[in-house]
């Protein structure tokens, strides 16, 4: 745990992230954490390992938007674990508190259109902190020009870097990417192979014209309309089991 | 200031070393007695409920969601929980008291024998003195499809803190008390149940905000080489989200039933329809019976994940909903 030094007997107090009043262990005197002036440094542990997130990129292949057995015929071609850099200011803006989270490195995430801090477990990022062999991707943009430009009075001020899994893959000899966040394990991605929905709605438009004609035939031809109709829903469930599984 | 970030707090009148909390801003000097004001940044009101549900048991309640409901019929046998372990999630909450009147009328349609149609205008004036509680996470949900706060019961304490990873809010608390503050006298709008408002002088009031801090499972389990998840209510105990596989057999049977009552809905609607030679009972039936080949054909399409809880995904169906009712709504206007 990171901690501060004691303004009445100089020994180290510990404190979490997320508090303003800390009480010093030696001295019991009750210390506030200013962090209007200072730029802190936080990171968010990794809670998803390896096997978890390329399962959680299976699960999000085998999704009904996906490819067909995308989950299966997906080929990794490179499991990275890395950790992003965001910025993110707290302002005090007329009295009313504003969050603002800016970018700090100029490369991109697939899918990641809103730049935004994940839900997490921020903990202080000091020497102390361990990367667990992530690769940290340094901000490249400073902090200064933010502080400058945003509005309002600053409040706390903070990089954070988030933990990630970039995840490539080939599907039909083409490269896609995709990004799971390693704490809530959210799946991001701007393009994958998508999956058409023709067969699913000519099973249902063909369903429903038979039934229509079906039901207007029983006026005059009662039991043929109810044999057809026997034809009909033995038909559109084995089609429509055929067209889940395998479409 | 000695490090730049630590300020130390003592009584100004006798130096004695002062105790309090986030969120209070009058503190009685335990020594002296003096009655002291914290001025600037003094955080919010911040609570923390007690995890009470047990490993086995966040296990047991996701084993027992994995047999209920439209869910892959193997997933019992074949999936198996890889990990779970508890995290306290930030919320906003708020009270809100909202105090006024909203006026307006009612308009009730009467047609007599003849078929001349009158409009009644029934006058309405309600008072509304009523408190409301607004939850929502105080940070990026992520992938949890936790949104808003279901039990707001428990017993409090910070005893499972260090223990208990916690995620920190990242929300800004006074965007939170504004949405508070509208969701309060939108609710209060509602519940006064006049349904053409004149006048409205309905004004919210902030009774209070506090962080909480609640324990919520997270599970995560394997069914074919595919990671799914869901949260366990660490008070309840209760399943609050998750991610389930669906399966092919559950999808078919809705289309069959969907194609079938909605085509036979249509049908009879079309007969009665020229039996009574009125033309709107048939369009009628055929957007009933649309709507029912709707929604069974979005299940037969996207069945084959089963999700709870407040999912980004979970937003398009709602929406699609909304859009059903619209098309509903403008089919009403051409009756």
């Amino acid at each position: 745990m990171a901690s501060i030094k004691c303004p009445k007997c100089a020994a180290p107090v510990p404190f979490d992230t997320g508090v303003k009043f800390v009480k010093c262990p030696y001295c019991s005197s009750l210390v506030y954490i200013d962090r209007t002036g200072a730029g802190f440094y936080y990171a968010i542990p990794f809670m998803v390992n390896e096997n978890d997130a390329v399962g959680t990129f299976r699960r999000w292949a085998a999704g009904s938007t996906k490819a067909k057995d995308l989950d299966k015929l997906a080929q990794l071609a490179g499991v990275k674990k890395k950790y992003f850099p965001v910025y993110m200011f707290k302002r005090d803006v007329n009295g009313v508190e504003q969050v603002f989270i800016e970018t700090a490195g100029s490369t991109t995430l697939p899918g990641l259109h809103n730049l935004k801090v994940p839900a997490g477990d921020l903990k202080v990022y000091d020497a102390t902190f361990d990367v667990g062999g992530a690769e940290l991707i340094k901000p490249d943009i400073e902090m200064t020009p933010y502080l400058n430009s945003l509005p309002g009075k600053p409040k706390e001020q903070a990089l954070v870097f988030f933990p990630i899994w970039t995840i490539d893959y080939v599907f039909n000899q083409k490269k896609y990417g995709a990004v799971v966040d390693a704490s809530s394990g959210e799946v991001f991605s701007s393009e994958f192979p998508t999956r058409s929905s023709n067969a699913y709605m000519a099973v249902a438009g063909a369903g429903f014209v038979a039934f229509i004609g079906e039901g207007l035939l029983a006026t005059s031809m009662l039991i043929p309309a109810i044999a057809l109709m026997a034809v009909t829903v033995v038909a559109v469930f084995y089609v429509g089991l055929q067209v889940a599984r395998r479409m | 200031m000695s490090d730049g970030i630590s300020v130390g707090l003592n009584c100004p009148a006798c130096g004695g070393a002062i105790s309090m909390a986030e969120g209070e801003n009058v503190v009685l000097c335990q020594y002296c007695s003096s009655v002291l004001a914290a001025e600037g940044d003094q955080g919010v009101h911040t609570v923390a409920f007690k995890n009470k549900t047990l490993k086995d048991a966040a296990m047991g309640a996701s084993q027992h969601w994995w047999t209920h409901g439209l869910k892959a019929r193997d997933l019992k046998t074949t999936g198996k929980i890889v990990e779970s372990y508890p995290i306290y999630l930030p919320f906003w909450k708020t009270t809100t008291r909202v105090a006024g009147w909203v006026c307006g009328y009612e308009e009730r349609r009467h047609t007599d024998q003849k078929g001349n149609v009158t409009v009644e205008r029934i006058p309405k004036e309600v008072m509304v003195l009523q408190d409301f509680t607004f939850s929502e996470i105080a940070c990026d949900p992520g992938d949890l499809g936790i949104r808003t706060m279901k039990n707001f019961m428990g017993e409090t304490t910070f005893a499972n803190f260090e223990e208990i990873p916690t995620f920190e809010s990242t929300t800004s608390k006074d965007a939170a008390a504004t949405r508070g503050l509208n969701d309060s006298l939108a609710k209060a709008r509602a519940n006064a149940h006049v349904p053409q408002v004149t006048l409205d002088t309905l004004k919210a009031f902030n009774k209070g905000l506090t962080l909480i801090y609640y324990p919520v499972w997270v599970v995560r389990y394997n069914y074919r080489d595919r990671m799914y998840m869901d949260t366990v209510d660490g008070v309840t105990g209760q399943v609050l989200s998750g991610r389930a596989p669906g399966d092919p057999l559950f999808q078919s049977l809705a289309m069959t039933g969907g194609t079938s009552v909605g085509g036979l809905i249509a049908a009879a609607g079309i007969i009665y329809a020229q039996s009574a030679s009125d033309m709107r009972i048939a369009l009628g039936a055929v957007a009933v019976g649309a709507i029912i080949l709707f929604l069974t054909y979005r299940f037969f399409r996207h069945g084959s994940e089963i999700i709870q809880g407040e999912f980004k995904e979970k937003k398009s169906i709602a929406s699609a909903l909304k859009q059903v009712q619209q098309v509903g709504k403008a089919l009403e206007g051409l009756r």
